[in-house]
């Protein structure tokens, strides 16, 4: 059974040819059943969003039989997504656990930014001081598919990433990652967590300005 | 069962709708529906998830035609139905609201400033707050608001559920499922919550009610582990060992934006007429956030189609 309704296969169709000017990878790396839950329904909506616009590429990968690519783009968990233009290189934008319920919008969004270049959609300031962060910063926001506010948290994040090779954000899916949210103690999303320090977080969907200035005390 | 949802999907925003809406749930939506179909340019603006607070509510059971719905679902479908008739629904927070003589300008925190004719201002309400030690402290460490959320991070744990009213006993329902016990704390001797809500959720054998009493405080070493809760009557105090404490004790206006520009009344509560219009011509409040008797789904749709039928005919 299809995971996408025909309404919203219809809605996305519209909505990638008339918002994307650009293709738009998305890289894929996943693992056997036994080893991740997620893989195979992951596996079956990128099927899904594949056929709905042909500006969007897939590649898919299996962490164990391709090392050299699992490096290269610093893949820890399965299911991982991330996504490129079509060079395929590496943005610091992804999605680790299935972008399911509220989270499949963010992964449209983000495909929608990608697909206009990968600019980020940020206020002037933001980005003059983001592009003034000369060390790695890694943002970790931690989400549930069901909570409203982490979509968000989210794209403001992989937004943040675009500005500066240096940002990479990542979405990790909290109930899918149990262990990992229980050692960074995650009990509400989103949690957001900066360069995977336990004690360095903060937790909602801040507005933009707030949201730097806490990324910005964090690596200070 | 897995959702794929396209709720926070935005391409906008454009420089300049008729109707500028501020709030994305049933109100909001409402409004722009009502925009929509007489011919003017709405766009909705959200901060988190078109659909409001509905989106969080676990089964709704008073919207007519809908006999038991899921929130996140009837949610989805006001913006469909809003997205239907013309309306750009645009993911981002307001955090200033200017006007002139002609137009209204809402600010954006990606610095973004969009012009509108009318602004309706539907942001509804947030989550009370207990006021009690431990409550900010153990904010994100096992106190939380919201049971949609953060629900399953407390699978097979202890939790305490503050309230007694509907949205008390339909999250506790929800979570009844998932954690080890719930202990519901309730300032009343009785449960205020709709009588097919009390005996749902008295219904799980892993709820059990403490009636009369108050929390005192939270407490815990690095995250929750216990709340002191005090009896009315006889003062005495109880420790409950729990993870988790889920705190629907009413709500608070989300009014700050405007408080300063309209007329609120003491609790913060927007003061409209019966147009919905607030002293400010062409500002208009729906929903939630305005002083009124009764804050439900199908009336805060009322208020969004009566502001906009009349500042169709007023403003345009």
């Amino acid at each position: 059974m299809a995971l996408l309704s025909a309404k919203d296969r219809e809605y996305l169709k519209d909505l990638f040819s008339k918002e994307l000017e650009n293709k738009v990878k998305l890289i894929y790396f996943g693992d056997a059943k036994e080893n991740c839950e997620y893989c195979e329904l992951e596996e079956q909506i990128l099927d899904e969003l594949q056929e709905l616009s042909d500006k969007i590429i897939i590649e898919r990968y299996n962490v164990n039989e391709n090392k050299d690519l699992v490096e290269k783009y610093e893949v820890e968990m399965t299911p991982a997504l991330i996504l490129t233009l079509e060079d395929g290189e590496d943005k610091g934008v992804r999605f680790y656990g299935l972008p399911s319920g509220h989270e499949f919008g963010t992964l449209v969004q983000d495909i929608v930014t990608f697909g206009k270049g990968a600019k980020p959609e940020l206020s002037s300031t933001t980005i003059e001081k983001l592009k003034a962060i000369d060390k790695p910063v890694k943002i970790s926001v931690f989400v549930t598919p069901t909570c409203p506010y982490c979509p968000r948290a989210v794209l403001t994040a992989h937004n943040f990433a675009l500005v500066n090779p240096l940002i990479k954000a990542e979405m990790i899916e909290a109930n899918e990652f149990f262990d990992l949210s229980n050692e960074f103690g995650v009990s509400s999303v989103p949690h957001i967590v900066i360069n995977r320090n336990p004690n360095t977080f903060f937790i909602g969907a801040y507005p933009e300005p707030q949201y730097l200035e806490e990324v910005l005390k964090a690596i200070k | 069962m897995v959702h794929f949802d396209l709720g926070n999907i935005s391409t906008g925003p454009k420089d300049y709708y008729d109707i500028l809406i501020v709030g994305g749930g049933p109100a909001g939506l409402t409004a722009a529906i009502y925009a929509g179909r007489a011919g003017l340019s709405a766009g909705v603006f959200e901060k988190s998830i078109e659909g409001g607070a509905v989106t969080q509510t676990h089964i709704v059971e008073n919207w007519p035609g809908f006999m038991r719905i899921e929130g996140n679902e009837l949610g989805e479908k006001f913006a469909e139905h809003a997205r239907e008739f013309g309306a750009e629904l645009i993911t981002a927070e307001v955090v200033k609201i200017t006007y002139d003589d002609d137009y209204k300008y809402i600010h954006l925190d990606n610095g973004k400033v969009v012009k509108g004719k009318v602004l309706i201002f539907a942001t509804g309400a947030v989550p009370r707050e207990l006021g009690v030690p431990g409550e900010k402290e153990f904010r994100g460490k096992g106190v939380t608001y919201c049971a949609a959320c953060d629900g399953y991070l407390f699978s097979g744990k202890d939790v305490v559920v503050v309230g007694g009213g509907d949205s008390a006993c339909d999250e506790a329902h929800f979570l009844a499922k998932m954690v080890k016990s719930i202990t519901m704390v309730q300032n009343l001797p009785y449960l205020t919550a709709a009588k097919v809500l009390q005996d749902r959720l008295l219904s799980n054998n892993n709820v059990k009610v403490i009636y009369n009493s108050l929390v005192k405080e939270i407490r815990g070493n690095d995250k929750v582990e216990e709340v002191v809760v005090v009896d009315n009557e006889t003062g005495k105090e109880t420790v409950i060992k729990a993870e988790g404490v889920f705190i629907y004790i009413g709500l608070v206006p989300k009014s700050d934006l405007l408080k300063d520009i309209v007329k609120v009344d003491k609790f913060g509560y927007i003061i409209t007429d019966e147009n919905m219009e607030t002293n400010i011509p062409g500002i208009y409040a729906v929903g939630d956030v305005r002083v009124k008797n009764l804050r439900q789904i199908v009336t805060a749709a009322a208020d969004g189609a009566i502001a906009v039928e009349h500042a169709a005919k007023k403003y345009f």
